[in-house]
């Protein structure tokens, strides 16, 4: 009778665990899909009482991003514009890097935000996994947002069969800035030719400064910035290459030549910590007045005047040029993809509201005023005091007038794994463990493999 | 008899339906899928033993990530439990400095990877870290080492974030070297056994199974690491500290191959299940006692 009254009681206790198991599980499982419900079905503003849509959205534009106080500025006027109607439900990734590898985890089971940025390759997951929806019908429907985003930057995200499905956060102008002082000092000028470039590092270190701000971590994107315009400036062949979308082969004679002069920028003219270094170490040391070059674009200038970035007066002491012979990096961002297949209508609405405001005249105004991001057109007018107010953007934007060679960068032009490939090879290129050409065909491998 | 085995069938039988619906049926899909072309947006086609082929003939990352993963798992399994299980005889003779000692060591045991990873990228830092500082303080002379970087220290430089710190070795051989009667003490002592010998010869052989157990969660450990080499180096400089979970990631994320990274995957169980047959083997753990 004990026996049996034990075996009861063993038994009661094992099905109580499973059912506790069970509803656990029914438990999270039902707040998720009433979440879901409340987000895909209901139409704008009138569920539970008026509670309005929300729409999801993934930013790596936080903390002590560039266009940081640009994007909450953004998000936070449309918010209160549509008040009660729409809100958009931001997630924060604190970097380029975290915000990519995210979004390409969410691309593998479909659950991408309505809006984001398709850089680095998220924009093809979002085509291939069906996520990503048509924006022309959107844009030809509403000719004033058309007039703001223009045609250059339409066609340049245009695919062959005449769909668009991105929006170009930006026009990017991208040459190189450089420290006044360390260049009087050296007794150098803005480089003419490569060859006159790599004297003048040599100038800059024997007078006593390290000469580049280099990064080989996360997409090496100084190191790279780099590379295009060595690439991009090799005759025509090398300005075609680095005008072309997704070439394979990179074993070519100005790819090589510009990873021999890098070779020895990486072993010479940069910082001990450049091989590695994230984005935030070379700007870092440029700021800080410990380098006397870094390749960017303007949205960097606003941090020259922030005194918790670079030393007083430091935005005075900047200049900026274009790449030797005459370069520049001229391209259109890849920029917002909507991922609003199979939500709701009202989600579709308010995703599409959404991206009208993140890419139309008022946002593009902020990220100009604030971050120093230039405007997909010239509807965006840059006044007098603006340009007073922003020499070097300005400078920039006269000497664009003057590039013999434009072209695109890595990050837009290659494939990601390509990206990924150069900064995991820099530092064996920086120690001699492998050579240009074997660096060449590392990639072109890493390129061959995403085809 | 089969009243019992009834009793353990149900018993059994809700841990059995779990482990199915979230494991089984997880590696019977990594298993078919090995055998697949498979891409975000491609259409799922059988490609046979071609992933397996490319991975063993054509990649050479492949290879070098599983020549450094059971490299790790070898160093891991070893050094790893030998200095645990040394503070832990250490530890266990109760000295002033036993309490306050056990738990610093344990601290890099309750920090979480990601933290630790930015930890170690700070203090092998080459510009103002604090081992190239130390380095400068001691020499006189200015000294940078780009620790995770250099292809010549990036291994070493990682597996240093992990193999020293056993704490969770040391609390479990410790843990066992509690359940030791003192009257076996007594008696080493009595036939006149130093501290060194009791260790060596009668503490030692008594602790062969947690040993063991420790040994299979270090080499279990390594099959799984991939938090702090993607914080310090992805895997770089080239291939030098990549690892199987490491490539695993970089294959679905970067190059969109998910039949790529399945078999990959198959491949990671099969090596984790022979080493542990290996250290099962070796620590005679399944035979059992008389």
């Amino acid at each position: 009778m004990k026996k049996s009254l034990s075996k009861v009681i063993a038994l009661v206790l094992a099905l109580t665990m499973c059912a506790s198991l069970v509803a656990c599980g029914k438990q999270a499982d039902s707040g998720k899909g009433e979440a879901v419900v409340t987000d895909t079905k209901t139409p704008a503003g009138d569920a539970k009482g008026g509670e309005p849509t929300e729409i999801t959205y993934a930013t790596f534009m936080v903390g002590s991003h560039a266009s940081a106080t640009a994007e909450a500025e953004v998000i936070d006027a449309f918010n209160k514009k549509y008040e009660g109607v729409y809100k958009v439900v931001v997630e924060e990734l604190p970097s380029d890097d975290a915000f990519v590898d995210k979004m390409k985890i969410l691309a593998s089971s479909k659950t991408l935000p309505d809006v984001l940025i398709g850089k680095n390759g998220i924009r093809e997951l979002a085509i291939e996994n069906g996520q990503a929806v048509d924006i022309k019908p959107y844009l030809d429907a509403d000719p004033e947002w058309k007039k703001f985003v223009g045609d250059d930057a339409i066609r340049y995200n245009s695919t062959e069969d005449g769909k668009l499905y991105s929006i170009a956060n930006q026009r990017q102008l991208i040459g190189y800035f450089y420290n006044k002082e360390m260049f009087e000092a050296a007794g150098v000028t803005p480089a003419k030719t490569w060859d006159e470039w790599m004297e003048n590092n040599e100038k800059l270190k024997n007078a006593g400064f390290t000469p580049l701000a280099l990064m080989t971590g996360e997409n090496a994107w100084t190191t790279n910035l780099w590379l295009a315009a060595m690439i991009g400036t090799d005759g025509q062949a090398g300005n075609d290459f680095m005008n072309s979308r997704y070439p394979v082969n990179y074993s070519t004679d100005s790819v090589i030549k510009g990873l021999t002069m890098l070779q020895k920028c990486l072993k010479d003219y940069t910082t001990p910590d450049a091989v590695g270094a994230i984005y935030a170490n070379a700007a870092n040391n440029f700021e800080q007045g410990n380098t006397a070059m870094i390749a960017n674009g303007p949205w960097m200038c606003p941090d020259f005047t922030d005194e918790t970035k670079s030393a007083p007066g430091f935005g005075d002491k900047v200049g900026v040029a274009l790449y030797p012979e005459n370069g520049l990096i001229s391209q259109f961002e890849v920029g917002y993809i909507l991922c609003t297949e199979g939500k709701s209508e009202a989600e579709t609405a308010g995703a599409v509201e959404f991206l009208k405001f993140k890419t139309g005249e008022y946002a593009q105004s902020v990220f100009l005023e604030k971050a120093g991001v230039l405007p997909l057109t010239e509807n965006i007018e840059l006044s007098g005091d603006y340009r007073a107010a922003n020499p070097l953007l300005a400078e920039l934007i006269e000497l664009s007038g003057d590039a013999a060679y434009t072209f695109e960068n890595i990050d837009n032009t290659a494939y990601s794994a390509v990206v990924d490939e150069t900064a995991v090879r820099y530092p064996e290129l920086a120690y001699d463990e492998c050579t240009p050409a074997e660096f060449a065909d590392y990639i072109s491998r890493a390129a061959e493999l995403s085809k | 008899m089969i009243n019992r085995k009834k009793w353990a069938v149900l018993f059994l039988l809700p841990g059995i339906l779990l482990f199915a619906f979230v494991f089984l049926g997880s590696l019977v899909v990594l298993f078919t899928t090995s055998f697949t072309d498979w891409a975000i947006g491609r259409k799922i086609t059988f490609v046979g033993l071609k992933n397996y082929i490319d991975l063993f003939t054509g990649d050479k990352t492949f290879i070098e990530s599983v020549k450094n993963t059971a490299i790790w798992i070898g160093l891991q399994s070893t050094f790893h439990v030998f200095t645990g299980t040394v503070v832990a005889l250490i530890l266990a003779k109760n000295k002033w400095y036993s309490s306050p000692v056990r738990a610093i060591f344990f601290i890099p045991n309750v920090i979480s990877s990601a933290a630790l990873g930015m930890l170690f990228l700070c203090i092998m830092n080459p510009q103002y870290g604090l081992v190239n500082t130390l380095v400068t303080k001691i020499s006189g002379n200015t000294f940078s080492q780009n620790w995770f970087m250099d292809p010549k220290t990036a291994f070493l430089s990682v597996t240093m974030t992990w193999l020293p710190y056993a704490g969770l070795v040391t609390i479990l051989v410790m843990a066992e070297m509690s359940s030791i009667s003192e009257d076996i003490y007594e008696a080493a002592k009595i036939d006149g056994a130093s501290l060194f010998q009791t260790d060596i010869y009668v503490v030692l052989p008594l602790m062969k199974n947690i040993i063991g157990t420790s040994v299979v969660l270090a080499a279990t450990s390594m099959l799984q690491k991939l938090d702090i080499i993607m914080m310090t180096t992805q895997g770089g400089p080239g291939s030098k500290t990549m690892n199987m979970p490491m490539y695993i990631y970089k294959t679905v994320f970067t190059n969109n191959n998910y039949g790529l990274a399945n078999a990959q995957g198959v491949l990671l169980i099969i090596l984790g299940v022979l080493a542990l047959r290996i250290i099962r083997g070796l620590f005679k753990m399944d035979k059992k006692e008389d």
